[in-house]
């Protein structure tokens, strides 16, 4: 179902060190590049949640938008075979100025729904979403937790296969992080695949039963959630025992 | 799915309720619509039916100009969606184009006021419009495809390639038909693309007649040329949006 082998994604600065894109920073002089991540290789049949830890900048975003193909690989392989819906952003993908019920009939779409099922997944995403009535309000009135609802409540409607969550399940209530962990283990019994990546390691260990350690972009260590979850935590202790404390 | 993004970039440029309707016959009102009674009724303007000759230039360029205005942001407004999921981006450009032909569509009336205002009544040369119409459209969209990449490219310089579309109208025959202007300068002129374009809907509102080849022939050419520099590009460098959105 996911097969990433050595990708790497590159990332481009202007002498600003404001990110530019590969054609833009050959128009500029002075430029620098870095690695988001690079030489990252990892593979899932499906079947399994997958936590992505490590400290921030440790590449978790790049490699969950690597795998929503948001970003493409500048080398290696990167092979995701099913549905994929992906909640990688805190505003949940939404346009501030639209409705909740605009941006499910967009995101609905966007996500490979035709218009007719997306029109008729209205309903079920207002309701799913919890929202009430400010699912007719502008998102730009939604709280972070209200977007993340929403958002979800779309990717549901989209029947995925694979299931790509960045942080955006630590804006959610006690009550909705339920809800999304039933949804994210019927999706694993059902054969495919939860990408999870966040500092809630409570919530993490509840939707994945492997992980993978990122730390500069590179995969440090992969394998069942808890050794792999100890072995960063004994990483980071001993990294701040080792550097002075304030 | 262009669509779905046509209809969410509606939503953007003339909100929602019944006010929406009523903004979209004015806007063109408002934009030019004062400067143009101002020709018709005021001023004393020489040739034949001053406002409707520049309305008839005025019209196909609001297309233009607006799809680029709209373009150079595109990319920047959808950054949610963009770094969230994948879809089809070579659509965005062309959302914009579908967006802004829908406030184009309204600026027709301004040509119809002119009409009456002058008695010029409607002739069969008219028939000749919906392909003009499909060349400005085809025109502007080459030009969201550029004004896409540039408005990434050199942020700090969309205010600038704005004002450069703004010149061509000025660097082409929109004040005054072609006709009008001497036998060296009409040469020049003519390489601007949006001197046909002015001109082919000065022939059918105003002169009664089919547009002369060139009037839509090289428009389209220079559309098409613009097209397969820019969309490669774009198609290249759409890869790269969600990391600098």
């Amino acid at each position: 179902m996911i097969s990433v082998h050595r990708a790497g994604v590159r990332f481009y600065f202007d002498r600003h060190m404001k990110v530019v894109t590969r054609g833009a920073s050959r128009l500029r002089s002075h430029g620098t590049t870095k690695w988001g991540v690079r030489g990252v290789s990892f593979e899932s049949l499906g079947g399994e949640g997958i936590a992505l830890i490590g400290p921030s900048g440790s590449g978790k975003t790049t490699m969950l938008r690597l795998l929503a193909r948001v970003y493409w690989p500048d080398e290696g392989q990167v092979a995701v075979r099913g549905r994929v819906a992906s909640l990688l952003s805190i505003d949940a993908g939404l346009l501030s100025l639209l409705t909740g019920r605009e941006n499910a009939m967009l995101l609905g779409v966007l996500g490979g729904l035709s218009r007719r099922a997306s029109r008729r997944a209205l309903e079920s995403v207002k309701d799913h979403s919890r929202l009430g009535d400010a699912f007719e309000q502008p998102v730009s009135t939604y709280s972070q937790g209200m977007r993340a609802r929403l958002g979800f409540a779309v990717a549901e409607e989209t029947e995925p296969q694979i299931l790509l969550l960045d942080e955006v399940h630590e804006a959610l209530d006690h009550e909705f992080r339920a809800v999304v962990a039933e949804h994210a283990r019927r999706l694993v019994e059902a054969g495919g695949v939860v990408v999870v990546s966040g500092h809630d390691h409570q919530m993490l260990e509840r939707l994945c039963t492997r992980a993978l350690h990122l730390d500069k972009g590179a995969v440090r260590n992969d394998g069942p959630f808890k050794p792999v979850q100890q072995a960063y935590l004994a990483a980071v202790q001993a990294a701040s025992e080792a550097s002075p404390t304030w | 799915m262009l669509r779905a993004l046509t209809e969410a970039d509606l939503r953007f440029r003339y909100g929602r309720g019944p006010g929406r309707f009523l903004r979209w016959i004015l806007e063109p009102f408002a934009l030019v619509g004062v400067y143009l009674l101002l020709i018709t009724f005021v001023l004393d303007r020489p040739g034949r039916a001053p406002g409707l000759s520049l309305a008839a230039a005025i019209v196909p360029f609001q297309l233009v100009i607006a799809t680029v205005a709209n373009a150079m942001q595109a990319v920047d407004i959808r950054r949610p969606i963009l770094l969230n999921m994948r879809f089809e981006r070579k659509l965005i450009p062309l959302s914009s184009m579908f967006t802004e032909s829908t406030a184009f569509s309204a600026s027709f009336l301004l040509i119809v006021v002119m009409m009456a205002a002058y008695r010029i009544a409607p002739t069969s040369a008219l028939a000749w419009l919906p392909l003009i119409v499909v060349v400005n459209l085809y025109l502007a969209a080459s030009g969201a495809y550029a004004a896409s990449l540039l408005g990434l490219w050199l942020h700090e310089l969309k205010l600038f390639l704005l004002s450069f579309v703004r010149m061509l109208f000025f660097l082409g025959p929109g004040l005054v038909p072609l006709a009008a202007t001497s036998s060296r300068s009409r040469d020049i002129l003519r390489f601007n693309p949006l001197s046909g374009m002015f001109e082919a809907y000065r022939s059918v509102f105003l002169d009664g007649h089919a547009p002369a080849p060139w009037e839509l022939l090289y428009p389209f050419v220079i559309a098409t040329a613009i097209l397969l520099v820019f969309v490669p590009m774009y198609g290249s460098e759409q890869r790269e949006f969600a990391k600098v959105v």
